[in-house]
Parts: C-alpha cells; sequence; structure tokens
C-alpha cells in the first residue's frame, strides 16, 4: 500500500507544484524519483525527525504541501512536540507518512512495535488519522488529504490487499446474521475476512479513516450487532476501541464492545507479525476462539 | 526607518508592568537584536503578508513582549495592541502567536522556531525568492535544545545562505547562569565546526549587528551571529540577575526602571 501512496504523491507534484516531499532518510527504492524528478521541491533532512516536522512547517508557511516520510514511530513519537505546535496549533496541511504500523517489524523488537502512536496522534484535535486496508483505499487516499487541506497523519501497513475493493473511509461487508461485528484498519482486516470466509454470518467493518470518524455511517453499522469486537495492533485505550466508547456513549448503541488487542510492550522476538497475532488472539482462529467464548457466555 | 531601541525598552516595561508579565530579562537583552533585524528587512512586505516577504522567526517564544513592541515600533502592529498585551482575550499572549499580524509562528517551546526558519529557507529558495532571507532569534539557554543543532546541520548541508541565526547570548538561561549549566565556550568555534559562518558581536549595538546581517548574505552559506548581551538591559536592578526571567514589576520597580529609561533616552 505504500507504493499506491508514495507513487500517487509522485503523479500529484506533476500538476500540484505546491507538493513538497521531504524523507528523514528513509524509502531506498522509493523516493528517489522524488530527487531525479523534482530536486527543489525534495529534501532528504537525514536522520533527524525533529527538524523535519519543523522543516515541513516552514515549507508549509511557504505556502506547500509537505508530506514527511519516515517510520511511524519516528514520525510520531520522536516528535511529538512539534506535531502539536508546529502542526497542530498552527493547523498547517502537513501530512506525516508513517511506514510499518502494528507488528510488521516483527523480530526488530519493542522500539520497532508500532502498537501506540495513532493514539499519541489522536490526542491533537487537528490532525485526521488514516490507516489503509487495502491498496484501493491507498490508490485514493492522497488525492482525498490534497482536497481537504489539513494536516494528516497516514499510518501505512506493510502488504498489498486487494480486498475489499471498496474505497470508502468505512467500508461495511454485511454476514448472513447480524449478531456479530468485527471492526478493524490495516493489516488485522485481512483477519478479520479470514474469519469471515469461515463463517459468513459474521459481519465486518472496515475503518480507513480513523479521525474523523463518520459518524452517520458508523451509527448505521454499528445498530444492528449484539457483539462488537474492536480487533486491532494498538493498545485499546487509545486505539479504535478507546474512540467506539467515546462513541457508543453518546449514541445509543446496544451492543457489547469487546477489545481485541495487545496490553503492553513485549521483549519476545517473532520473525513474523504472525508470531504476535497468535500471541494476543488477532489471528483468524484467535479471532474465532474468542467469538465462540463470548458466544458461550 | 529609525526607531530607538530605548522607546521600545520602554514600551516592552510598560506592558511587563501593566500585563503583571515576567520575562522581563530575555525580553531586555533581545531588544536591539529585534531592532536590527526588523531594519534589516522589507517591513512593509511583513504587514502586506507577501508572498516574497523576509521572514523573522522569534525561537525564544518568550520574548514576545520585546517582538510585538518592536512590531509595532516598525509600524508593523498598531501601537494600542500593545496595551493588551498579557491581558484577558488578547492574542497578545506572554509567547509569541502567529494569531498576531505579521508574526510568522507561534513559538513558547524551545527548539522549533529555528527548524521552522530552515524550512522557510527551503521554501523559499524552491519558490525563487532570492530578494528576502529569513531571521531566526534564538537564546543562549535554547541552543542547549538537540533541535538547533538538526536544523543547523540541515542549514549547512543545503548552503542556505538565505539563512541567519541570531543568538541572544546574554549568558542567563532559565534559574541560572549558561556556564553553570551547560558551558558552551568556545562558542563561536562550536559553530564553526558546523560549517556556519560565524560573527561574534556587541549585542546592543543595532549598527554592528545589522552590518554582520548584511555581510553574511553574500556568503555561501548560512550565518550565526553571537550577540553579546545582558539580561534585563538597562533595568539596572534587574541587570544580570536570573530571578527576572520570572518576576513581575511592583509599582515602585516600574516607576524607578521607567524613570532610568527616561535619562536613557534623553542622553540618546
Ligand atoms: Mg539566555
Amino acid at each position: 500500500m505504500r507504493e499506491q501512496i508514495i507513487n500517487s504523491i509522485y503523479t500529484h507534484m506533476k500538476d500540484n507544484s505546491d507538493v513538497f516531499f521531504v524523507t528523514a532518510d528513509m524509502g531506498i527504492n522509493l523516493v528517489e524519483k522524488f530527487q531525479e524528478t523534482y530536486p527543489e521541491r525534495y529534501a532528504n533532512v537525514g536522520i533527524a525527525e525533529q527538524n523535519m516536522v519543523g522543516v515541513c512547517a516552514g515549507l508549509a508557511n511557504l505556502g506547500y504541501r509537505p508530506f514527511a516520510y519516515t517510520i511511524s514511530n519516528f514520525a510520531i513519537h520522536r516528535c511529538f512536540e512539534q506535531i502539536r505546535n508546529d502542526i497542530g496549533i498552527h493547523n498547517y496541511p502537513i501530512t506525516l507518512l508513517g511506514t510499518s504500523t502494528g507488528y510488521d517489524n516483527a523480530p526488530l523488537g519493542p522500539t520497532h512495535h508500532i502498537i501506540d502512536e495513532w493514539g499519541v496522534a489522536k490526542s491533537i484535535p487537528q490532525i485526521d488519522i488514516y490507516c489503509p486496508s487495502s491498496v484501493s483505499y491507498a490508490a485514493r487516499l492522497v488525492e482525498r488529504i490534497l482536497e481537504r487541506n489539513k494536516p494528516a497523519y497516514i499510518r501505512i501497513p506493510k502488504g498489498n490487499h486487494e480486498q475489499p475493493v471498496a474505497d470508502d473511509h468505512i467500508v461495511h461487508i454485511e454476514g448472513q446474521k447480524q449478531d456479530i461485528l468485527l471492526v478493524s484498519y490495516g493489516n488485522l482486516v485481512q483477519e478479520c475476512l479470514e474469519v469471515r470466509k469461515k463463517d459468513p454470518s459474521v459481519s465486518v467493518l472496515v475503518v480507513n479513516r480513523l479521525r474523523p470518524l463518520d459518524e452517520q455511517v458508523l451509527k448505521n453499522a454499528l445498530v444492528p450487532y449484539k457483539k462488537i469486537f474492536i480487533v486491532e495492533d494498538h493498545f485499546p485505550e487509545s486505539g479504535l476501541y478507546g474512540s467506539l466508547c467515546e462513541f457508543v456513549a453518546r449514541y445509543p448503541i446496544q451492543g457489547r464492545l469487546i477489545s481485541l488487542a495487545p496490553r503492553d510492550y513485549t521483549m519476545d522476538v517473532g520473525t513474523s507479525p504472525k508470531y504476535f497475532f497468535e500471541k494476543y488472539g488477532l489471528n483468524a482462529s484467535g479471532i474465532a476462539r474468542s467469538i465462540e467464548q463470548v458466544l458461550k457466555g | 526607518m529609525k526607531v530607538n531601541p530605548i522607546a521600545v525598552r520602554q514600551s516592552v516595561l510598560t506592558m511587563l508592568y501593566q500585563g503583571k508579565a515576567s520575562h522581563l530579562g530575555s525580553n531586555m537583552s533581545a531588544i536591539e537584536m529585534l531592532v536590527a533585524m526588523y531594519s534589516s528587512v522589507d517591513c512593509k512586505k511583513i504587514q502586506e503578508n507577501a508572498k516574497d516577504r523576509s521572514r523573522i522567526l522569534v525561537s525564544k517564544g518568550h520574548c514576545a513582549a520585546a517582538t510585538y513592541a518592536t512590531m509595532a515600533h516598525f509600524g508593523i502592529l498598531p501601537m494600542a495592541a500593545l496595551e493588551t498585551y498579557h491581558k484577558d482575550g488578547s492574542v497578545l499572549a506572554g509567547h509569541v502567536s502567529h494569531e498576531v499580524k505579521g508574526v510568522e509562528h507561534s513559538t513558547g517551546a524551545l527548539g522549533h522556531g529555528i527548524n521552522v526558519a530552515v524550512g522557510c529557507a527551503l521554501g523559499m529558495r524552491s519558490r525563487g525568492i532570492t530578494d528576502a532571507k529569513v531571521l531566526a532569534l534564538v537564546g543562549d539557554g535554547e541552543i542547549q535544545e538537540g533541535s538547533i543543532w538538526e536544523a543547523l546541520m540541515f542549514a549547512v548541508h543545503a548552503k542556505l545562505n538565505n539563512f541567519i541565526v541570531l543568538v541572544d547570548n546574554n549568558r542567563i538561561s532559565s534559574i541560572t547562569n549558561t556556564e553553570k549549566v551547560i558551558n558552551m565556550h568556545p562558542l563561536a568555534a562550536r559553530f564553526q565546526g558546523f560549517g556556519l559562518n560565524v560573527h561574534e558581536v556587541d549585542g546592543h549595538s543595532v549598527r554592528a549587528i545589522q552590518s554582520a546581517i548584511e555581510s553574511i548574505q553574500t556568503q555561501d552559506k548560512p550565518g550565526v551571529i553571537i550577540c553579546n548581551t545582558v539580561k534585563g538591559k538597562d533595568v539596572p536592578f534587574a541587570e544580570w540577575q536570573p530571578i527576572w526571567h520570572y518576576k513581575s514589576l511592583t509599582d515602585e520597580q516600574y516607576r524607578e526602571a521607567h524613570a532610568h529609561l527616561e535619562s536613557l533616552k534623553v542622553n540618546s
């Protein structure tokens, strides 16, 4: 999905002379074309993420639409005060591009497990937050962001998922029964779709835009269900579970919200995200197990 | 336009007194620097928000009173606005705010404005704006922030010769003398080591600062001007006293300082 996003930024640079691409020395075999084609609208600021955000704010002062690229944890955690002050308070239309989500970097250890970053970004009111779950959503995302003229953060999962094909901010894939709903985003959507393949009674709600939530669509989607599982590779309190708890406190949703998510950092090595999905019950079999338990009461 | 720093200092004193505000020391030390900065740019373009204006970024955001007062003396802000400083409902906060017309960027946390200034300098070059510059005012305590050096490394690498940093070297940071906290001696050599074009001047000489700004612009690299200043300058009981980062003026102190500035004005 990273390729769709990066390539559409590159495409927009042709006709939109305000688009500026900044990297903190990330993106090998991906960002070189920016420097070759648009050297005056490309900067590699080095391993200096705080400076990257400040530089983007300065570029925005000049009317540019900067896209700032690095690994998600560096983009958000390292630069929190820069994001708050230099982007948020100024409401500058800067887009932070964070590569890797959840356990994408599984064997690299807890500093590179990105399970708590968008919740940090969520605490700043101005920032729109996206986490594409399919290539079709990723392909349209930059165009949508350029239209909105606001600060944004894209949490970019590793992978190129064809499903779901629908490119709405919220995609509701209805099951045969209005009983169990799995709500998810990013790579874990695939696990939810796997559950549904085995049990067509299950419904899936894909949330590609984590903020703002389209409240009307969300309300209509949640109302019928009795058990609503929020499956995420992020701490639940600051994640989508937290957002939905806040949402159902304002709307009369009868269903029970159940979180499937990691709740702490881990020092475990896993050679792939699968290890951690298994550990925290986030893979298809783990989700199915949780459904079974909840139905048993 | 010729602005007398003593007149600005008087405005600042009154703002701090009437607004019951702190940061007297760092506001007073930076006044000649601010006067030199605004003297070196086309203020009309700043006032008109022209795309090709020079950018002034006050990275040490706590010298807001001095910034606003200087802007008012240069005609960018109405003088009457200064009366609202640090008061209910005003946008003239105790740290520099971009809600104030003519201010580029809100600051307050240290080690932010300089990075934004570098982005402005890069953006101006990309936009082909050559007849303008970016001036960033930082504190000598502020340069202990690591982000400052990230900004400088990149500015040198990118050869941003439209970018000039002015260091308010008043040698006091928040609670004590900077050399007791993090001794940055030899400061000029440190900046030189980073590849900058370094000038060191009397920070209370508008002319010396202005000529340093002019000479840096003719070089092919960014510059730093170390401006040696006195924290609390021209307020005799506050000079060199760290506590004046925090205190506000009593009626008696205000009268005393005001009278002293009057005498300096008469003699200048
Ligand atoms: Mg100082």
